[in-house]
């Protein structure tokens, strides 16, 4: 797993507020409920910040975002350069 | 535009050259539609529906993402004198069977003719949606084989006959078609443009409101097109998805006037990074609506300070208070007063003990700060009342009793509701609020409604799903709403006794999986699962599940739920 994965995923569990729970990259989190439409906001916000890039509006759907190995691999597949 | 005799008749007024639609995804993707382009599909849609047997008074229930060829399929219906009804579109998160059931109930009660789906409807759903004999299942998109454009007689202008059905959210509030009228929506509408001045050579509109809701569809899609004014809107998952774009969108197309419930007051601010912000230009907007939740002072004060170097004016932020009974809104705030919506503080303690304002020096050590929704619209008129329904007295809250010149027809086909709603003339919200100085403060829900993120949660629904985990001690849930100030908005809490006390030895997993049941049925989040020892919930006389006395039970041991 990167560095930038364990990222995320310490990001989510904070988000979340459940830090004791155990996800890895294939963890379910939107379709699980883990993960709600107000969370992924947030959610795009530091997987842009991780990446270094910009996920355009429109490109993405919550299914893209479902794993952490999607939302890095969703990243890879839609992200712009910043500016 | 109560001069016109119906709705079809007002946007077949509107000039035809004015861009009346911008569908934005994002700054390379967008398309407008002007009102003559926007007729033309229109009519081509309701060729398309005309072609399946459709005609004047049957209903058509229409299941699509948010966009352009959605509007024009609820216009084409309605140029039929077909009354339509718009439902959410399935998401990720529902699961089929729950899906079904909702859109059953619907078809069922509404009796309807068609039900219009796009040529992207997920088939894994579609498999289950199981219709009447009567009802036909309709695909229709933006190809030119789907139909043509049909040269339809003129409106009829009937202004008395139903033109649309509302529903609110759940599946028991999808059994709940509120019936509007074109004369209740127009007469709205004149309410409500001169209460927002509307000027259709200088307003544009913007919103991420689903169509499905009603300050989506009256106060973003039939407001614009009776006062002819454009519209830009995004999808309302592209904007939760990336609320910052609201800005980008006002700015790019100098928006004027936008509709928002609370919690998104917070929302943007908190998910727009600060060094970014004065990159928006906020100059051109007159107004923003803060409606459809109860209105938090907080939450507007912290959108205006977030915003205030984007030209954001200072009385831009207003307030209203309304139910889709009453097709829109009941109340507005004066938005010519430059500090926005009137502001009280009052004893905290009273409020709660006797639901009495004692009005007490801003900023008062256990005061409680209330924000006015604002004064009646014309030919509205409310009272407060008692439990007993007796009239309270002005500073003491009561549920909010209304009639008015454009208040609903009716639940569609269910009498029975229409009958408990409708008392002597009187609509009873079911909201609690008091009046001070002719303005009205909304306060909370009589009813045991949660409202998420502007979106209506009927605790039973929820209930009815936690109870079937083995185990949860069935009849023994409580669900409720809890104000989150992190959110902005209420979340959903969880009270459930186990059947036996070994169980809570594993609670992680029973919460997950009572969590994950109830985002696949209801699609909605779960903020926390409380597991209780057997015999916990508080019961009432009557032998049920006490709601307010578990709640305070709760408080006392988890005193992280005592939120202001």
């Amino acid at each position: 797993m990167t560095e930038e994965a364990k990222e995320m995923i310490e990001y989510i569990l904070r988000r979340i507020r459940k830090p004791t729970l155990v996800i890895d990259e294939n963890t379910p989190l939107v379709s699980s409920g883990l993960v709600d439409s107000m969370a992924l906001g947030d959610v795009v916000l530091t997987l842009e910040d991780l990446t270094n890039t910009r996920i355009p509006p429109g490109a993405v759907k919550p299914k893209d975002l479902d794993t952490v190995a999607k939302m890095f691999a969703t990243a890879q597949r839609v992200g712009k350069p910043r500016k | 535009m109560v001069r016109y005799g119906n709705l079809i008749e007002a946007l077949e007024a509107a000039p035809g050259e004015r861009p009346f639609v911008t569908a934005w995804v994002n700054e390379d993707e967008q398309e407008t539609v002007t009102f003559a382009e926007f007729r033309r599909r229109a009519r081509l849609q309701a060729g398309v529906l005309r072609a399946n047997s459709v005609t004047g008074g049957d209903r058509v229930i229409i299941i699509m993402p948010q966009g352009i060829l959605t509007m024009t399929v609820f216009i084409g219906a309605m140029m039929l004198d077909a009354v339509p009804a718009l439902i959410a579109y399935p998401n990720d998160k529902v699961e089929p069977s729950k899906y079904r059931f909702g859109v059953a109930g619907v078809t069922a009660n509404l009796n309807a003719k068609v039900v219009v789906i796009d040529e992207e409807f997920p088939d894994e759903i579609l498999g289950h949606v199981s219709l009447g004999e009567e009802t036909r299942l309709l695909r229709v998109g933006n190809g030119s084989g789907f139909g043509r454009e049909e040269e339809l007689p003129p409106s009829p202008g009937q202004r008395d006959g139903v033109a649309f059905i509302q529903h609110s959210a759940g599946t028991t509030g999808l059994q709940k078609g509120v019936a509007l009228t074109h004369t209740a929506v127009l007469r709205q509408l004149a309410h409500l443009s001169q209460g927002l001045k509307i000027d259709s050579a200088t307003d544009r509109i913007y919103s991420w409101l689903p169509l499905y809701h009603d300050m989506g569809l009256i106060g973003c899609f039939m407001l614009p097109m009776v006062c002819h004014i454009p519209l830009v809107m995004q999808s309302p998952l592209d904007w939760v998805m990336h609320p910052e774009t609201m800005l980008q969108v006002i700015s790019e197309h100098k928006c004027t006037l936008a509709w928002l419930p609370n919690f998104a007051f917070q929302f943007v601010p908190r998910r727009t990074r600060p060094s970014r912000r004065a990159q928006y230009d906020l100059s051109s907007v007159r107004v923003l609506i803060n409606s459809a939740e109860p209105v938090r002072t907080s939450s507007m004060q912290e959108f205006q300070n977030a915003f205030a170097a984007t030209g954001l004016k200072a009385g831009a932020l207003q307030s209203s208070y309304g139910t889709a009974e009453n097709v829109l809104a009941i109340t507005l705030s004066d938005i010519d007063r430059p500090s926005g919506p009137t502001r009280i503080w009052a004893d905290g303690r009273q409020f709660r003990n006797s639901h009495r304002v004692v009005p007490v020096s801003e900023g008062s050590a256990g005061s409680i700060c209330f924000t006015s929704s604002g004064r009646l619209l014309p030919n509205h008129e409310i009272r407060i009342v008692s439990d007993s329904g007796a009239p309270l007295g002005e500073n003491q809250a009561g549920e909010i009793i209304l009639k008015s010149d454009c208040l609903f027809d009716g639940y569609y086909n269910r009498a029975d509701l229409t009958a408990k709603a409708i008392v002597d003339g009187w609509y009873h919200t079911g909201d609690l609020g008091f009046c001070v100085d002719e303005e009205l403060y909304v306060v909370g829900r009589k009813k045991d409604l949660i409202i998420v993120g502007g979106e209506n949660i009927y605790p039973h629904d929820i209930e009815e799903i936690a109870a079937s985990h083995r185990a949860v001690h069935d009849g023994r849930v409580i669900a409720m709403g809890v104000y989150n100030p992190d959110l902005g908005t209420e979340e959903i809490i969880i009270v459930a006794e186990v059947e036996s006390e070994d169980l809570l030895a594993n609670t992680v997993e029973i919460e997950r999986e009572i969590r994950g049941q109830v985002t696949a049925g209801l699609g909605v989040s779960v903020g926390t699962v409380f597991l209780k020892p057997p015999k916990w919930i508080v019961k009432s006389t009557a032998g049920k599940p006490a709601r307010s006395a578990t709640f305070e039970k709760l408080q006392k041991e988890h005193p992280e739920l005592n939120v202001e």
